[in-house]
């Protein structure tokens, strides 16, 4: 039988392809992410324990207070570990959300190794991160401007250091004395201590531990983060594995059906069949070993590449050297290998089921075959039946466990079902079309179970991927409401001492990416608790600048609404605490209600205002003259939606300097928050792109396989007058009717396992979230799936309409 | 008088020359053949494996292309003829009926006669459905139109494929060794089918075959031997 494989290896070689592209993808994928992971890993563990080296003990488990006074207490014996995020202006740029972390002032306690110039000395220095100094091109003796308003400070970069240690990373490092000015920022935070020497005493919840076993411990921890992550992307490389058996097998039964006749020769003329079905296994198995080869050295190339590319565009995340990951590699070789065998094991039976002489009749070929046996029906339905149960109890107990199960439930019913289903909705689709149409509907369903087959690997990939979609379509609405409710106004420019100026207004509204500004009207007002006067206002009108419709300005009667935020630690004020308002001469009691995001003033409604001004009259709410003590106290500000944040922010803090006023804004929180969905977004979607790509290869083959055996067909069409182009355009309509009701089918499943999700797990974590389905963004998977298919089928199309009809009717 | 002689002519070619290949392995499929077909007559092309007649008839059906020499059917050359124009030609003015695989397997025994009616872009109205009910009628099929080819015998999936080949009444039909596969009972009644034709519909018919009992059904004989009439 050596001779046979071999031959046969050689003849069919290049049949074999897709089968092969869908290993390599697939196997590269789980190798890939083998590399990340160890990747990843060294990068978090290579000087994790670098800020303890010298250290006696690590105290953890503390607030920046208490680690402050720690810090304080034992002087150069303590080195604080952590980091504020604040805003850096450096060469004319902002970058918000900079970490700034101590540098310890013992010198053997400092961890950062320097690269070029010297550690900070002393308040108004500072020392950069060498690939933040090189991606913002920030220079020793430079002047970078850290913090905002009042906490701002300028800085002299007095050096650039290296950062071993992940965990205690930041991208600035200042003096301990510059530090700890920043004391009240809200983001500080100090959450580990090295000491040298003895601790004493300490608050309660703080713990002592031995550098080593603290190390070994967060370790740990570490380990099971990245764990975690690479679990995660593996559930991606499995998707990708599910796709890949659906490919191959069908490429298998395809090819096997093709030489059942060769088979039938080979069982006449003595071969047993066990010896077929072992020859055919082993061929399948010499696919598998090279097409696993190959996607082992394809996913080292693809992480090692990856890993080059995070670190260059990204240094924050440091990922370190990754070490090969040879059990990554073995088990990735092995779920190749295994994977094509067992692709290959059913439709290699099949063939050997018919008797020698039947397959040898010349008619016996074209014999279609059965949509699908009973017992494969009734599996299906109790499957369909049983699916929904599950959903259903998943739902009602919010049990992720179930949601799991039932997916996979209905999911498997579907594709057992799929035989029946498939052509159904194919013939349905087909329906509309012309006569080239109508011949192409006929081909794409004569063989159920193939059509079921090849449109089933890509109804995984764009289920997955619309379901993807959905959930994070709807988890976005959810948090874009929070965030909404979070930072209802966009920017504020406010001052307790000066008002905001009619010229002002005007120049506001003319500042590019604003959309609407509005003055707020009021009086200054001393509220107990407050160190100093604020504004107090009322804005009946909030709702033309305010993104939760100005909801936040609806304060009831006898209520004073306070932004949290803004005031950050110079409130000593909780909600439902009784203040005293004194504007004047005028005095009244007031309940706190608290919020945030539209600066520091104090929110009152209009009867309120009135009774805190004297006037009977209500505040006017448009420009004018306002009367009796009533100032534009504040100007709101609503962001155009292309509007780049930072140019604007930096546009408003020109604007509001000379005038006294400070800007408040939750524009680049907003713009973080949103870059990170975006890149989760895409992230997901490439992940799932790769099992679509293996799909389309798939269906491809399928189509390129088909075009073989119907090679006299479509000689006999073209005898009977189909021209080439129309010989073309049929075999595209059946690779566009099935790549379309795949993409169709997995958007409705797709959808329908997001809204089980939502039920399941989103509604739990986030009050209030309703399902948003993408229609955009799911109308757009199923054209580019459907525009795919129509590309898959270019090539196997070409080469039919080349073949002469001639030629075709003279084939074997 | 030569158009006298032309419209008598179903199809004709002169010089007709066909090599396949290059050097070594050059073959000579046909070396000059200069033929007439009268129109309404019934020609049986003849001659042993290998002697060139597939070639013929794939070469004056617009199949293939000759390599020198000159085809004309209905007038036409067929050699000026692109292939999109040659394969709207074929629909519409030549009928074929095969040895195998004559049918689509995908599709009825009515759509399958009705196809190149479908092909040229015309209306299966019911008046094409009635004549290919009246031509399944005559050739005996009539109580198989709803079945798929796998399910009718050989005999009647070459009847069926007679059928399609005179619904689009074409002014030439060929028919390339079309009792290949059938017992002598089937070859008989598919044989006088085709006879039937040409005496009673007036259709030219050409015939592949390498049967003497088939060519007997013919009015001309032609004998190919090594690509040559010999």
């Amino acid at each position: 039988m050596r001779t046979v494989l071999l031959a046969s290896l050689r003849v069919h070689v290049r049949r074999y392809l897709a089968a092969a592209i869908a290993v390599v993808a697939g196997v590269a994928f789980v190798v890939a992410v083998g590399v990340l992971t160890s990747g990843a890993r060294s990068g978090l563990m290579d000087g994790f324990g670098a800020p303890y080296r010298d250290a006696d003990h690590v105290v953890s488990g503390l607030g920046a207070g208490a680690a402050i006074a720690l810090a304080e207490r034992l002087g150069p014996n303590a080195s604080p570990i952590g980091r504020a995020m604040l805003p850096m202006r450096s060469g004319g740029r902002l970058f918000p959300d900079t970490a700034v972390g101590p540098v310890a002032v013992a010198q053997e306690m400092r961890w950062q190794k320097l690269v070029s110039g010297s550690f900070p000395a002393r308040e108004g220095e500072a020392v950069v991160d060498t690939w933040v100094a090189r991606s913002r091109e920030i220079a020793v003796g430079d002047r970078i401007l850290v913090g905002e308003g009042a906490a701002a400070a300028d800085l002299r970069v007095v050096g650039v250091v290296e950062s071993p240690s992940t965990s205690a990373q930041a991208s600035v490092y200042v003096s301990w004395a510059q530090l700890v000015r920043w004391r009240d920022e809200p983001t500080l935070s100090l959450n580990r201590v090295a000491v040298r020497g003895e601790v004493g005493a300490l608050p309660a919840g703080a713990r002592v531990q031995p550098p080593e076993e603290f190390v070994t411990e967060k370790q740990a921890e570490l380990n099971n983060r990245v764990d975690a992550l690479s679990a995660m992307l593996l559930l991606f490389a499995g998707v990708a594995l599910v796709v890949s058996v659906l490919v191959i097998a069908n490429t298998f039964s395809i090819l096997f059906a093709q030489r059942s006749r060769d088979f039938a020769l080979l069982r006449c003329v003595g071969a047993t069949r066990r010896q077929v079905v072992g020859a055919v296994l082993r061929e399948a198995a010499v696919v598998g070993v090279l097409a696993s080869l190959a996607g082992v050295l394809a996913g080292i190339g693809a992480g090692y590449g990856l890993l080059a590319l995070i670190n260059a565009l990204a240094p924050a995340i440091t990922m370190g050297s990754a070490a090969v990951p040879v059990p990554w590699l073995l088990g990735g070789f092995a779920t190749g290998l295994v994977v094509t065998v067992v692709a290959a094991w059913s439709p290699a039976r099949r063939v050997v089921r018919v008797s020698p002489l039947a397959a040898l009749r010349p008619e016996a070929a074209a014999g279609g075959h059965a949509a699908a046996g009973p017992a494969r029906l009734v599996l299906a339905v109790l499957l369909l039946a049983v699916g929904p149960a599950l959903l259903g109890v998943a739902m009602a107990q919010d049990d992720t466990a179930f949601l799991v199960a039932g997916g996979a439930t209905v999911f498997a019913g579907v594709l057992l079902f799929g035989p029946v289903l498939v052509p159904y909705l194919v013939r349905a689709a087909g329906g509309w079309l012309g006569p080239t149409g109508r011949l192409a509907t006929a081909n794409a369903v004569r063989n159920p179970r193939r059509t079921a087959t090849t449109t089933a690997s890509l109804l995984v990939g764009v289920t997955v991927t619309s379901a993807a979609l959905t959930g994070m379509a709807t988890t976005r609405a959810a948090l874009d409401e929070a965030r909404d409710r979070r930072h209802p106004v966009d920017a504020s420019l406010t001052s307790p001492r000066n008002q905001v100026t009619d010229g002002l207004v005007d120049r506001v509204r003319r500042t590019p990416g604003v959309e609407q500004a509005l003055p707020v009207y009021g009086v200054t007002a001393l509220v107990t608790g407050l160190d100093g006067p604020i504004p107090v206002v009322a804005a009946p009108d909030a709702g033309l600048v305010a993104r939760d419709g100005g909801a936040f300005a609806q304060v009831g009667p006898g209520e004073i609404r306070i932004d949290y935020a803004a005031f950050r630690k110079d409130l000593g004020l909780r909600p439902g605490d009784q203040v005293t308002v004194r504007a004047g001469e005028r005095v009244i009691v007031l309940r706190v209600v608290g919020g945030t995001g539209w600066g520091r003033v104090g929110v009152v409604s209009s009867e309120t205002l009135a009774t805190l001004t004297g006037l009977a009259r209500r505040v006017p709410s448009r420009p004018g003259a306002p009367t009796g003590g009533i100032e534009t106290q504040a100007l709101w500000i609503r962001a155009q939606a292309a509007a780049d944040p930072m140019r604007l922010v930096d546009a408003l803090d020109d604007l509001a300097d000379p005038a006294g006023l400070q800007v408040d804004n939750g524009l680049q929180a907003r713009e973080t928050e949103e870059q990170q969905l975006r890149v989760l977004t895409w992230s997901v979607l490439g992940l799932i792109a790769i099992a679509v790509v293996i799909a389309l290869a798939g269906i491809a083959n399928t189509l390129g396989l088909s075009v073989l055996e119907r090679a006299r067909e479509h000689a006999l069409l073209r005898a009977l007058g189909l021209t080439r182009g129309r010989l073309r355009r049929m075999l595209a309509a059946e690779a566009l009717l099935l790549s379309a009701v795949a993409a169709l089918l997995g958007t409705v499943i797709g959808v329908g396992f997001a809204w089980a999700g939502h039920e399941t797990f989103v509604t739990r974590a986030l009050a209030g979230a309703t399902l948003r389905v993408p229609w955009p963004s799911l109308g757009a998977v199923v054209v580019i799936a459907a525009l795919a298919g129509l590309l898959a089928a270019v090539l196997p199309a070409r080469r039919a309409a080349r073949v002469t009809p001639a030629a075709g009717l003279t084939l074997d | 008088m030569m158009r006298a002689a032309q419209d008598a002519l179903a199809a004709g070619a002169r010089n007709l020359t066909k090599t396949y290949g290059r050097g070594e392995t050059e073959v000579h499929a046909l070396r000059g053949v200069d033929l007439d077909l009268p129109r309404g007559g019934f020609t049986a092309i003849m001659g042993p494996s290998g002697s060139g007649k597939s070639t013929l008839m794939h070469c004056l059906a617009g199949l293939d292309q000759a390599s020198d020499g000159t085809v004309t059917v209905a007038g036409i050359d067929l050699g000026s003829l692109d292939d999109d124009a040659l394969t709207v030609f074929r629909r519409d003015h030549i009928g074929f009926v095969f040895q195998a695989f004559n049918l689509l397997p995908m599709l009825t025994a009515l759509q399958n006669i009705v196809l190149p009616l479908e092909l040229g872009g015309r209306r299966v109205d019911d008046a094409a459905r009635e004549r290919a009910h009246l031509l399944a009628e005559t050739l005996g099929v009539a109580d198989r139109l709803g079945h798929r080819p796998a399910e009718l015998s050989g005999g009647q999936q070459q009847r069926i494929a007679i059928a399609r080949a005179l619904v689009t009444e074409p002014d030439l039909l060929f028919a390339d060794e079309p009792t290949g596969n059938l017992d002598s009972t089937s070859s008989a009644e598919v044989l006088g089918h085709l006879r039937r034709s040409v005496s009673e519909l007036g259709q030219t018919v050409v015939m592949v075959t390498h049967e003497r009992d088939a060519a007997a059904y013919a009015d001309d004989v032609i004998t190919l031997q090594d690509g040559r009439i010999a």
